[in-house]
This record gives C-alpha cells, sequence and structure tokens, in this order.
C-alpha cells in the first residue's frame, strides 16, 4: 500500500512539475521593472483588456446558447444524441487554425451568412466580434460538458417533485435544476474564459488585428525576440492567474455556504 | 375520488398493461408488489408525470389523464424524499404556495401551522441535508401536504428508514390518514407495512394488477399462486380436485371443510399460512384438514421464535413457527430429524388455481 501511494504521487509529481517549471522559470525571470514598463505600454495594456473582454463576451453568448443544449443533453434521450455529443467535442480536436479557417469561409464575405451578418452591420474581420466568435468556437465544450454534468448530477425526481407542486416545465428549471447545477455551469463558463483568453491559431485567421494578447506575444516574438516577448507573457499568466485563482475561490466560497 | 381505468403505459420495454383502480375519498390504499414491477411508473402516472398509451384516470369524477402534473392537485412524497437541497426547510414546505400565488404573511402561516402539525417547527431553519432520515420524511410529508392535495401519493415512504424511524412514521402516516381524512395511494413490497395501514390492498407483478380488495380478503383468499405468494403465505400444496376431495402428496383431503366460492376443480394449491400448520395437534379431528407425522428438517430460532421446515415421507414440505414458549412446552425438544405429529387446521386455508393468470 505505502509503495503503491509513493508511486501514484510520484507519477502525477512528474505531470505537475512539468507544468509548473516552465511557467515558475519564466515568471522568476523577469525583471520586476521591465515588467512595470510593460504595464505602462498602452498597446500591452490594450491587448489584454481586449483579451478579457472578448472572451467575456464568447462565454456569455455560449452560457445563453449552451445552456438549453446542455440540458437536453443531460436530460433528455433522442436520436443520434451521441453524434451531437460528439459535434460538441469536435472544435477540441481539430487544429485550431483549421477552425479559424472554416469560420472563415463560413462568417468571411464569400459566404451567404458573412454577407448576411454584413447586411446587418456585423462583420467578423478584423473586429471584436470576430475575435469572440473563434474565441467562442474553440472553448464551448469546456462550458457544455461541465454544464451537461452539472445537469446530469440533479435527481430528475427534485424537478418531477416541483411540477406536482405546481411548478411548471420552466419554473421547475429555473427554481430548481439551475440553481443546483449553477456551480457546474460556472466552472465550466471560468474554463471557457479563460480557454479563449489563451486562443491563438483561430482568432489569428479572423482578426490579426486588432491584436489579442496571445497575438501581441507571438508578433512581439518574431519581430523583436523573446526578450520582448516573455513579460508580455508573463504579465498576461500573472493576470489571468489572479483571475481565476480570485474566481475559483468564489466558486469554492459559494459552495461551503 | 381516484379512478384509474384500463391505463396502459409504455416506458421503454416497461408496460403497465391495463390498471384499473378505485380509491375513496379517505381511503388508504396500498399498492403492494416486489420492486422494479411498475408500482412507481403507476404512481407517477397518476402524478400526470407519465404520459399513458391509453386509459383514463379521473379525480373527483373529473377526467385528468392529459392535465399537467401541476394543475392535477396532487401531492407525491418520494422514497428518497426529494427534498431541494438548496432551500432551507421552510422553503422547501414554503415552495407550492409561493408557486400558487400565496403572499409572506400566508405562507408563513400555513408553514408554521404544518411544522407545528408534523412536530418540526425547530427544523425550519435547517438545510436538508442535517436532517436525519426521520425527520426528512416528515418534511416532505409537510410539503405535499401544505398544498392539502387531494390525493396524497406515496412512493415506499419507509423503505429508507431505519426500523424505530420506520415504526414511528408508520404511526404518523395513520394519524395524518384519520386526522385530515386524506386519501392516500402508498406503494410498498413490505408485507407488514401494508398490512398495518391499508384499508384496501392492490397487488402488482410484471406490470399487471393482480388483485385488489380489503387486505383480509387477499390473505384468506388469493385468486392465484402469485398473489398467494406475494401475501406471504408460506404454504402452497399442489393438488388435484377429484369430486369431493383434493389428493395431495400429504394423501386425499376432503373439500367439503373449504369454503371459497366456487367448488375447485383439475390442478389447485392449498394456500396454508404458517400459523395453520400445528405441532400437536390437541383439538377435535373435524377442526383438521389433515393429520400426520412430519419430520423436522430445519429448525431455527430467530430471536423470540422458532421456525421450522417440516417434511412428510412424500417430500412434501410445511413450515409452520412456535414462540420459544410453545417451543419449550411443546412437550419434545424440537431439533432436526425428530418425528413430529402435524395438523393443519381448516381455519384459514383455501384453495387458488395452480396456473398463472391469463
Amino acid at each position: 500500500m505505502k509503495n503503491f501511494k509513493i508511486i501514484i504521487s510520484c507519477l502525477g509529481g512528474i505531470l505537475l512539475l512539468a507544468i509548473m517549471i516552465p511557467l515558475v522559470k519564466m515568471i522568476i525571470s523577469a525583471d520586476p521593472a521591465v515588467l512595470r514598463s510593460t504595464l505602462a505600454d498602452q498597446e500591452i495594456r490594450t491587448s489584454i483588456l481586449l483579451s478579457l473582454r472578448c472572451a467575456l463576451w464568447a462565454t456569455a453568448g455560449c452560457l445563453l446558447l449552451g445552456i438549453p443544449l446542455a440540458y437536453a443533453l443531460a436530460r433528455w434521450n433522442f436520436p443520434a444524441k451521441s453524434i451531437v455529443q460528439g459535434i460538441i467535442d469536435l472544435p477540441v480536436m481539430i487544429p485550431h487554425t483549421a477552425a479559424g479557417i472554416a469560420l472563415l469561409m463560413v462568417y468571411g464575405r464569400v459566404f451567404f451568412l458573412g454577407r448576411l451578418f454584413d447586411k446587418l452591420g456585423i462583420s467578423f474581420m478584423g473586429t471584436e466580434a470576430g475575435i469572440s466568435l473563434a474565441m467562442a468556437f474553440v472553448s464551448l465544450p469546456f462550458l457544455i460538458n461541465a454544464a451537461r454534468d452539472g445537469f446530469a448530477a440533479v435527481n430528475p425526481r427534485l424537478e418531477r417533485v416541483a411540477r406536482t407542486l405546481g411548478a411548471s416545465p420552466w419554473q421547475a428549471f429555473f427554481k430548481i435544476s439551475l440553481p443546483l447545477a449553477w456551480r457546474s455551469i460556472l466552472s465550466g463558463a471560468i474554463m471557457m474564459w479563460a480557454r479563449g483568453i489563451a486562443e491563438f491559431g483561430a482568432v489569428i485567421i479572423l482578426a490579426y488585428h486588432p491584436m489579442t494578447a496571445p497575438v501581441l506575444i507571438w508578433e512581439r516574438f518574431e519581430n523583436y525576440g523573446l526578450k520582448y516577448a516573455s513579460p508580455v507573457a508573463v504579465l498576461l499568466i500573472l493576470i489571468c492567474l489572479v483571475i481565476f485563482t480570485t474566481l475559483r475561490w468564489l466558486a469554492a466560497k459559494n459552495r461551503e455556504l | 375520488m381516484l379512478r384509474v381505468e384500463d391505463i396502459c403505459v409504455k416506458l421503454g420495454d416497461f408496460r403497465l398493461d391495463r390498471i384499473s383502480l378505485h380509491v375513496e375519498h379517505g381511503k388508504y390504499l396500498v399498492l403492494l408488489g416486489p420492486t422494479g414491477n411498475g408500482k412507481t411508473v403507476l404512481l407517477e402516472t397518476i402524478a400526470g408525470l407519465n404520459p399513458p398509451a391509453s386509459g383514463r384516470i379521473l379525480i373527483n369524477g373529473k377526467d385528468v389523464t392529459h392535465l399537467e402534473p401541476e394543475r392535477r392537485h396532487l401531492g407525491v412524497v418520494y422514497q428518497d424524499y426529494a427534498l431541494f437541497p438548496h432551500l432551507s426547510v421552510f422553503d422547501n414546505i414554503g415552495f407550492g404556495l409561493h408557486l400558487k400565488g400565496a403572499t409572506k404573511q400566508q405562507i408563513r402561516k400555513d408553514v408554521e401551522e404544518m411544522a407545528g402539525f408534523l412536530e418540526i417547527a425547530h427544523l425550519l431553519k435547517r438545510r436538508p441535508n442535517r436532517l436525519s432520515g426521520g425527520e426528512r420524511q416528515r418534511v416532505a410529508l409537510a410539503r405535499a401536504l401544505v398544498l392539502k392535495p387531494y390525493v396524497l401519493l406515496l412512493d415506499e415512504p419507509l423503505s429508507a428508514l431505519d426500523r424505530s424511524s420506520r415504526d414511528r412514521v408508520q404511526e404518523e402516516l395513520k394519524r395524518i390518514h384519520a386526522e385530515l381524512s386524506l386519501t392516500i395511494v402508498h406503494i410498498t413490497h413490505n408485507l407488514k407495512e401494508a398490512f398495518s395501514l391499508a384499508d384496501r390492498l392492490a397487488v402488482m407483478k410484471d406490470g399487471r394488477l393482480l388483485q385488489d380488495g380489503p387486505p383480509e380478503t387477499l390473505f384468506t383468499t388469493p385468486r392465484d399462486r402469485n398473489v398467494a405468494e406475494l401475501m406471504g403465505i408460506e404454504n402452497l400444496i399442489a393438488a388435484t380436485a377429484s369430486e369431493s376431495t383434493l389428493v395431495t402428496a400429504l394423501g386425499k383431503i376432503a373439500m367439503e371443510p373449504l369454503e371459497y366460492g366456487t367448488q375447485p376443480s383439475g390442478r389447485v394449491l392449498l394456500s396454508v399460512p404458517s400459523w395453520c400448520v400445528e405441532l400437536f395437534p390437541k383439538g377435535p379431528a373435524p377442526d383438521y384438514l389433515w393429520q400426520g407425522r412430519m419430520k423436522i428438517t430445519v429448525s431455527r430460532r430467530l430471536g423470540g421464535v422458532v421456525a421450522l421446515t417440516l417434511e412428510h415421507d412424500n417430500g412434501q414440505c410445511l413450515k409452520t413457527s412456535l414462540s420459544l414458549r410453545e417451543a419449550e412446552t411443546a412437550g419434545a425438544p424440537l431439533d432436526t430429524g425428530t418425528l413430529v405429529p402435524v395438523g393443519i387446521r381448516v381455519q384459514g386455508v383455501n384453495w387458488v388455481p395452480d396456473q398463472e393468470p391469463g
């Protein structure tokens, strides 16, 4: 038993170190003075805020459309359910640059859908809408899968009892299922937001400008080298760490209540 | 009050087959049957949670077959109570009142009144995860009862409780039924629970209703082998009716003393409750259908009772039990292998057709 625990801990520890070492090395190598001047750089501040904002729009949009789909997947049995589930997981599996090209073909001006949105005054080429769309496309499985698991964990009898107590299907959903699945949905939303902020491949195809933080890091690395790219990367990592640690702490605190 | 007419339900591979029931106002109906035989499906169909393929459900004479569950005015209490874990006990009980648009004052008054009636007033601020099984049961009952339902539907309400809580809640159900003149449909697989509570008993197996009626009638005159077994009748003796006698492995038994509707014919089963099997029979001969000697093959002490299995030379087995006191004063040791005189009392024995119902 003792050996079993030691081997399991060692194998897990190796993986944790593989994740932590590059991040910690990058952070401790950063010169605080350079970090301060990076933070003062207007272009960098704008790109970080753009990343945070677009990922937020993407998450909000997917919350609206994804929660009903997650509920249906958790509660109903219907033909081709496994195919629907596969479609949801697809964005995780395909290369994100390929996803960006696919989005460009549909939402660009060569396809009717892109032209339709264009007529409505919404363009996805080089706009915040395009960045949000690319972020949503590649990160929505995180939200939908977490929300589906959250709904599946709610005892269906709670909804059934609510119906016998006078609740309509909508009231049973909003008063019982949604509040009980909310922690999982929130956790999925945090994951989706984080994944959205980090997205590079799909975003760069749809919108090189305005530059999100990952695009800016890549641009500085290409043009000026590691020395100029790493402070931006460190700053983005630190900001993300602070935000997600706070959100996870709030979610955990909510669980204890 | 509640009438179920020829209800058929199909859920995947399972189906309920032409169930008909009638429960009068203020009566306590217990649906008895093995687990997984359609009792909960029937209960949920009555509540409007499963659509029937055919048939009708009437409440107070009104056809509610296609009415939404929230408009049927029925209360449901599940085996696992299904309390809303994110709401306090107060909010659980007041949930339905809130949906019906009651004022805050009215909700407070009704919830406190019901909590007082069920002696859970001290629990109102707690969350369900901080309640015992018995307390959860009371909260679930309060949540259903506060809406004054036409019929209260109970799905195995005692099965998740330990023995002492079960006895207490059983008495509580009797009190609620009596004091509120409530119509109750209660499903269970527990025979003692069924006999303790039922005004009327309905026996289900494999999605079919086998028999319904007063509990005593089902026990003394079960319609077939399934009902007899579900009624807990320990001894079913195969017999062939021949003129005025029943030919069994124990020998010929006169039919005359059996008073059970029509004359038996062909293959039948004698249903012999264990209390009809008497060791060292002392009564007058006409009190017994059959007397003979049997060997004790199993003698097991179960708390204050000695359970015996007896075997005749011809291979027919009978089960019976005695209290410890009866066993001590039996006149002979009741050890395995002992040959003892046995009598089957007339009173309590009946015959049932030995075939599966069509």
